[in-house]
């Protein structure tokens, strides 16, 4: 836990407004209702994920709602058409704040192998994108782990801003959390390993070094 | 069965169709041109495709249509070649019926009134290949958006497209100018 420190009047963004700010992330970032834009194969997997088996109601992602007007968080989860595009937009459009888009696939996040002419080649060109999962299709696992990214992501917004001034982000320094910036580095072990890399069951090597020679 | 046999058979049905098809057609210019994929294939001008395929629904027997489709033979000349492909659930053949158009009238008559169900292929014909056909009510694009200009399986067509975000951003921005006139500006 940080340590509590005394407010600091001289800049805007005191020891209150971050404590507010705080407690309101707290609630937005533990009750995600998911969006499902389920376009195509990936759509499928979002299911799975969404069932018992993934149980996001671990992570207060359980709900998912059919009606834009009552979700925080869009996956767009399979190959997004031009034709579609339209569609996908007003459905964001239709989300009211705070709202957040993850992009699940490489084919919503990239294109993917469909370099054609129908397809949009990375919803990031109609839609403002925070968390790409890659994958095709991506476990559940990845979506999950995409969906704890962003919570991390929250965590750092500053909701109240408007009322009390401060920051957009703020910033974890000082918080002694290692791993609160979302994308920090975090000690690689073993179980990072694919189940088959035979490093895995050795458990001799570190990851991501050169395999010793027996 | 044994080898011959079953080569006996295939021929024996293959001449049954054969003289179905010549039959049907007794009487005009059509007549079988090639067998392809064991399926017989007749070249037909597009003024006696009507006339074909209604004879070969009523008097061939080939009650439903397979499907309708185009190949772009570019460069060669006539350019398109629209071919509806026959089934006869009695005697389970196929019959296969090529015409061919240029590009400059690339039109066939439509086979709606013999099978309702032809409409959607041949929308899809028209939307990809840009083939009219000639009595369909709604000849509108199926698979790409309203207003594309481009059919897509031309072979002159790039497969990354021509401008494929043009009618989404025409859009977004007519959407931005209704919601924010200011900031449109
Ligand atoms: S990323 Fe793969 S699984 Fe997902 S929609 Fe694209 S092709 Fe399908």
């Amino acid at each position: 836990m940080g340590s509590l420190t005394p407010a600091d009047t001289s800049s805007e963004g005191g020891f209150f407004t971050t404590q507010i700010n705080a407690v309101v992330n707290w609630g937005r970032k533990n009750s995600l209702w998911p969006m499902p834009l389920g376009l195509s194969c990936c759509g499928i997997e979002l299911m799975a994920m969404i069932g018992p088996k993934f149980d996001i109601a671990r992570f207060g992602a359980e709900a998912a709602r059919f009606s834009p007007r009552q979700c925080d968080v869009m996956i767009v989860a399979g190959t997004l058409t031009w034709k579609m595009a339209q569609a996908a937009r007003t459905i964001y459009d239709q989300m009211p704040e705070p709202k957040w888009v993850i992009a699940m696939g490489v084919c919503s996040s990239t294109g993917g192998m469909y370099d054609s002419y129908a397809v949009v080649q990375g919803i990031d060109s109609i839609l403002p994108v925070d968390i790409y999962v890659p994958g095709c299709p991506p476990r559940p696992d990845a979506v999950i782990d995409a969906l704890l990214k962003l919570q991390k992501k929250i965590e750092r917004e500053s909701p109240l801003k408007d009322i009390f001034g401060g920051p957009d982000v703020i910033d974890d320094r000082g918080t002694d959390q290692r791993t609160y910036q979302p994308n920090a580095a975090v000690d690689k072990s073993k179980l990072d390993l694919h189940p088959h890399d035979p490093r895995a069951r050795r458990g001799s090597v570190a990851h991501g070094e050169p395999e010793a020679k027996a | 069965m044994s080898e011959e046999t079953m080569k006996a058979a295939r021929d024996e049905r293959r001449t049954a169709t054969m003289a179905r098809i010549a039959g049907a057609l007794e009487g005009t210019r059509a007549k079988t041109a090639e067998v392809r994929d064991a399926t017989p294939c007749i070249l037909v001008r597009p003024d006696e495709l009507t006339d074909v395929l209604t004879r070969l629904k009523e008097r061939g027997g080939f009650d439903t249509v397979t499907f309708v489709t185009a190949v772009d033979l570019a460069p060669a000349t006539p350019r398109f070649e629209v071919v509806h492909q026959l089934y006869s659930i009695a005697h389970t053949d196929r019959v296969r019926v090529k015409t061919a158009v240029t590009e400059e009238a690339a039109s066939v008559p439509s086979c709606i009134a013999l099978w309702p169900g032809a409409a959607y292929m041949e929308r899809e014909c028209f939307d990809m290949f840009g083939v009219r056909f000639d009595g369909h009510a709604g000849l509108k694009r199926l698979l790409m958006p309203e207003g594309y200009i481009y059919h897509p399986l031309r072979k002159d067509f790039p497969h990354q497209g021509i401008e494929p975000d043009r009618l989404y951003r025409e859009w977004d921005a007519e959407r931005r100018r209704e919601f924010d006139p200011e900031a449109a500006r």
